[in-house]
């Protein structure tokens, strides 16, 4: 991979940059699919090219290719250079980008058991258990269960001497169990929805989750749904369970403090954000018990790693600080915009794509309360888990996120399961309505899989640490 | 990237060394470049070129399937290595079998252009002056994203099938925006010569100019003139969790077919042969696919098929399927709303009081089977009094049963425009007046 990017480099100096960065990428992915009690796929991909990415004539340029021989690098790199020199013509404002040191390392995640090294047999055999576990349920019309796997070995370089070799590994799995009858769909998901919890770490991390072992429990949860209660409406306490919290963090926190999206970058696509500049350091996000971090040394979230794609050191920055709004996420580019430099959250979707600003590990720090006091203390409310629908403005205020299981609480007890709840609200009236966050023995880090931003769209896998928290007087309501 | 002939060729040499079973090579070449700009600036311009190779064996009632993304000699090779390592842990099941070649059959039409398969950086970026100069001279900042791609797909299965073609895509997606609010518009098209840039620059900054100091307007019931931008979302959700024949085995889908459930001014078809929505003539199982009426005058009419689902029905595939195998099954992907008869102007002007949306933003599902979605309004918000755009009115969130609004149409214009989806699939909505439309705050 060396040898590849020294050529690299060489080439985009030769053609006309004043500034350069590689990386090289080689990547593997497993993913097995269980539907029904069929192997309904074993995908097995395997992905490696070059992303290079130029300063020429004030602008920036980029070019990927999956061909590694001499003579398409070469190319590929005055590619990027004449695309940087077209957009210089347009452009009034040269690149400036904040000071970094140039490191030189490696980084490997750490692994108990490499989940490559467990054999495709034992992979279906799980799955298949654990589709066994959920098929005796007659209303149950869909189970689907799957793991995924990822190896990414990635070797980055710039003009300014860094020299950086990273191998990221991550495991994940999960399932859904669908219940139908003649005028309803109701599905439950289990470590998380939309396909599967994902970590960066072996295959320790699947035999954590016991997805055989909580499969039937998860099939009577979906059946049970059919015929429950519709959820109450109103305004009221609402309770999140902490995968819920995890996405709440997401959207709402993750999102509008990406600088990019405060300088304007996406606000053709992604959007923009309403936490500008002028309020860093001084605008109430949240109430007290609302802290935020960005923190891409926090393993085993999917944020973690050695250093970020343009080469800055992993690292912990607060984003929120006991409610108060003391952060962003950010590259070099956007950090000397405001007098600061970067903290390290360049992220790209793989070798073809462009750096950009993403989440790391967007964490909400343990509180000191629990999720049983929390019901205990609670006159009349919702507790909410597991996301099943999620919508959030452009500049990330007005939200409504839906879940799959709600419980209704009454006098400090849960009475009984509601169906299809909903809430809303806006972001700041909501975390300022937060007044409990579970402690570190329930606090979890989850995975999203599924983050999009970006033109051409890229897919990023983020972390997130949480905890049961509770909020007062958010509006609920069933999805009708 | 090479030609449709030299990738099946490549399939070719590959299934030549098939010693058993049932093999299918997809070989697909790309090479796609985007120019985005933001503050009247390019900020990100890039390109990406690579080879994919796709492989599915079938041999002793399983299926296994291993793909690659690199350029090298040995691509094929390893995808048919992962594929066997696949094959080996699946269990015996029914099988999908790979369809049978249909003789005579065209890999025509497919949408493609030589201009945007030719165009370099600087063309990029002189079209994209054109909307932030237009930005610029009304003293607002324009932001967006031109691309182009070409995509060669090849698809070679051990029945027999060959078939190949090439298709290009150009899209120009812009927001411009002023101190205190914004517009936007989209073009795109098979030709990049043909993107009315110039249109679009004037489009998005006359809606900008006109959507500056939004006011409050309570949440509601409202009648509403939604603009082609914002009906396409709605037939996108449509697509992915209703027209599919496997959302319909499996119960999750709205569709009954036979029965009427939205007004009958609302015909819903799919037709990959339509040039504009991107004509490509099979799908990725190499099956041509055909066209389908999905809802007729408002009755639901039919759904689309892969072989996996037409085998279940006892029918046969109309050539919707995604790369076999899969557990999403089938989906539309040129889906077009008929027109009407009524200028989308005139229908604003039938209108005492309501709303005009130019665009949904994230708009997802909260209860699939009655189709309801939820979202925001973006970009363009008015009130509309006694038959004209009066001033624009802050973003609001909508909860909408999608069946309940097409139920309440009263009006489909005459006019139609293309835009992408979330999905990247072509869209060709109209502008549609719907006598009633939920938002929630």
């Amino acid at each position: 991979m060396r040898d590849l990017s020294e050529r690299a480099l060489d080439a985009a100096s030769a053609a006309g940059a004043s500034y350069a960065d590689c990386r090289v990428i080689n990547s593997t992915v497993q993913r097995l699919t269980v539907k029904n009690g069929v192997v309904a796929s074993v995908e097995l991909f395997e992905d490696e090219g070059i992303g290079i990415r130029v300063i020429a004539d004030g602008s920036w340029g980029f070019a990927g290719a999956d061909d590694l021989g001499p003579a398409s690098i070469e190319e590929t790199a005055r590619h990027a250079v004449t695309i940087a020199k077209a957009s210089s013509r347009v452009n009034r404002t040269p690149v400036r980008m904040a000071p970094a040191p140039a490191l030189v390392g490696e980084y490997r995640t750490l692994v108990v058991r490499d989940p490559f090294a467990v054999s495709l047999d034992d992979k279906v055999d799980l799955l298949m258990r654990t589709d066994e576990a959920m098929s005796h349920l007659a209303q149950i019309r869909v189970r689907e269960c799957s793991l995924e796997f990822v190896r990414e070995i990635r070797h980055f370089a710039s003009s300014e001497g860094a020299r950086l070799d990273q191998t990221i590994i991550e495991s994940g799995g999960g399932m859904d169990a669908t219940a139908t009858s003649d005028d309803e769909v109701q599905t439950r998901s289990f470590p998380n929805s939309f396909g599967r919890h994902q970590v960066c770490a072996g295959w320790e991390a699947i035999e954590a989750f016991d997805l055989p072992g909580n499969a039937g429990r998860i099939a009577e949860e979906a059946v049970a749904l059919l015929t429950a209660a519709q959820c109450p409406a109103g305004t009221m306490t609402v309770i999140l369970d902490a995968t819920q919290a995890a996405l709440q963090v997401h959207e709402s926190c993750g999102h509008p403090t990406e600088l990019d999206r405060v300088l304007g970058h996406e606000a053709a696509y992604a959007g923009t954000s309403f936490l500008t500049p002028d309020l860093l350091g001084t605008f109430r996000y949240g109430s007290e018990q609302v802290t935020i971090t960005a923190d891409s040394t926090s393993a085993p979230g999917l944020g973690t790693f050695g250093w970020d794609d343009e080469g800055v050191a992993a690292q912990r920055s607060v984003l929120v600080d006991r409610g108060l709004f003391t952060g962003y996420l950010s590259s070099r580019e956007t950090a000397a915009a405001i007098g600061q430099v970067s903290n390290g959250c360049m992220r790209a979707d793989g070798w073809s794509r462009l750096p950009i600003i993403r989440m790391t590990n967007i964490n909400l720090e343990p509180g000191t309360s629990s999720l049983e006091e929390m019901i205990a203390t609670t006159e009349h409310g919702v507790y909410l888990e597991t996301n099943r629908s999620w919508s959030i403005d452009d500049r990330r205020l007005n939200f409504q996120f839906g879940t799959q299981n709600g419980w209704e609480i009454v006098d400090g007890k849960r009475v009984r399961l509601v169906r299809n709840p909903i809430y809303s609200g806006q972001t700041p009236e909501f975390w300022g309505s937060c007044d409990a966050v579970a402690a570190p023995a329930e606090w979890q880090m989850f995975g999203v899989v599924n983050c999009g931003k970006g033109q051409p769209s890229q897919l990023m896998h983020v972390g997130h640490g949480a905890a049961p928290c509770r909020f007062q007087n958010v509006r609920v309501e069933p999805a009708r | 990237m090479r030609g449709g002939d030299d990738l099946l060729a490549m399939g070719d040499g590959a299934l030549a060394s098939l010693a058993r079973g049932e093999a299918e090579v997809v070989i697909s070449d790309t090479r796609s470049e985007l120019t985005r700009f933001a503050g009247n600036e390019i900020h990100q311009s890039v390109a990406e070129r690579f080879r994919h190779v796709r492989v599915r064996l079938i041999d002793g009632g399983r299926t296994g399937v291993g793909e690659v993304r690199g350029h090298d000699g040995r691509a094929i090779e390893r995808a048919f290595a992962a594929a066997e390592d696949s094959r080996r842990v699946t269990t015996e099941s029914a099988v999908s079998p790979l369809p049978a070649p249909s003789p005579g059959e065209s890999d025509e039409p497919v949408a493609f252009a030589e201009a945007t398969a030719a165009t370099m950086p600087q063309g990029r970026a002189e079209l994209v002056a054109i909307i932030t100069d237009a930005a610029g001279a009304h003293g607002i900042n324009a932001y967006g994203a031109l691309s182009t791609s070409t995509t060669t797909t090849a698809i070679v299965t051990s029945a027999g099938l060959r078939r190949s073609a090439t298709s290009t895509q150009a899209s120009l997606v812009s927001v411009a925006r002023g101190d205190d609010g914004g517009g936007y518009a989209s073009r795109h098209s098979p030709d990049i010569d043909a993107l009315d840039v110039p249109g679009l620059a004037a489009e998005v900054v006359d809606t900008c100019e006109r959507n500056q100091g939004a006011t409050a307007i309570g949440p509601g019931d409202y009648e509403v003139i939604l603009s082609p931008y914002a009906v396409t979302d709605m037939l996108e959700h449509l697509a992915w969790g209703g027209f599919s024949a496997l959302a319909v085995q499996e119960h999750r889908s709205f569709m009954r077919i036979g029965e009427k459930l939205m007004s009958d001014r609302i015909t819903i078809r799919d037709d990959a042969r339509t040039h504009e929505i991107f004509a490509f003539p099979f799908d990725d199982e190499g099956v041509s696919t055909r066209p389908v009426t999905l809802i007729d005058r408002g009755v639901c009419s039919a759904v689309v098929y892969d072989t996996p689902t037409a085998l279940h029905d006892g029918v046969t595939s109309t050539g919707h399927s995604l790369p076999q195998p899969n557990t999403w099954g089938p989906l539309p992907r040129h889906v077009a709303m008929d027109a009407g008869s009524t200028p989308w102007q005139e229908m604003v002007g039938s209108v005492s009081r309501g709303l005009y949306i130019t665009r949904f933003w994230y708009v997802r599902d909260v209860h699939p089977l009655r189709t309801v979605i939820t979202g925001m309004t973006r970009e363009g918000t008015f009130l509309i009094e006694n038959g004209s755009i009066t001033r624009p009115v802050r973003d609001l969130r909508f909860t909408q049963s999608i069946v309940e609004a097409l139920a309440n149409v009263i009006q489909v214009s005459r006019e139609r425009r293309l835009e992408l989806g979330e999905g990247e699939s072509g869209v060709l909505s109209p502008w549609l007046h719907i006598g009633r439309f939920s938002f929630t705050s």
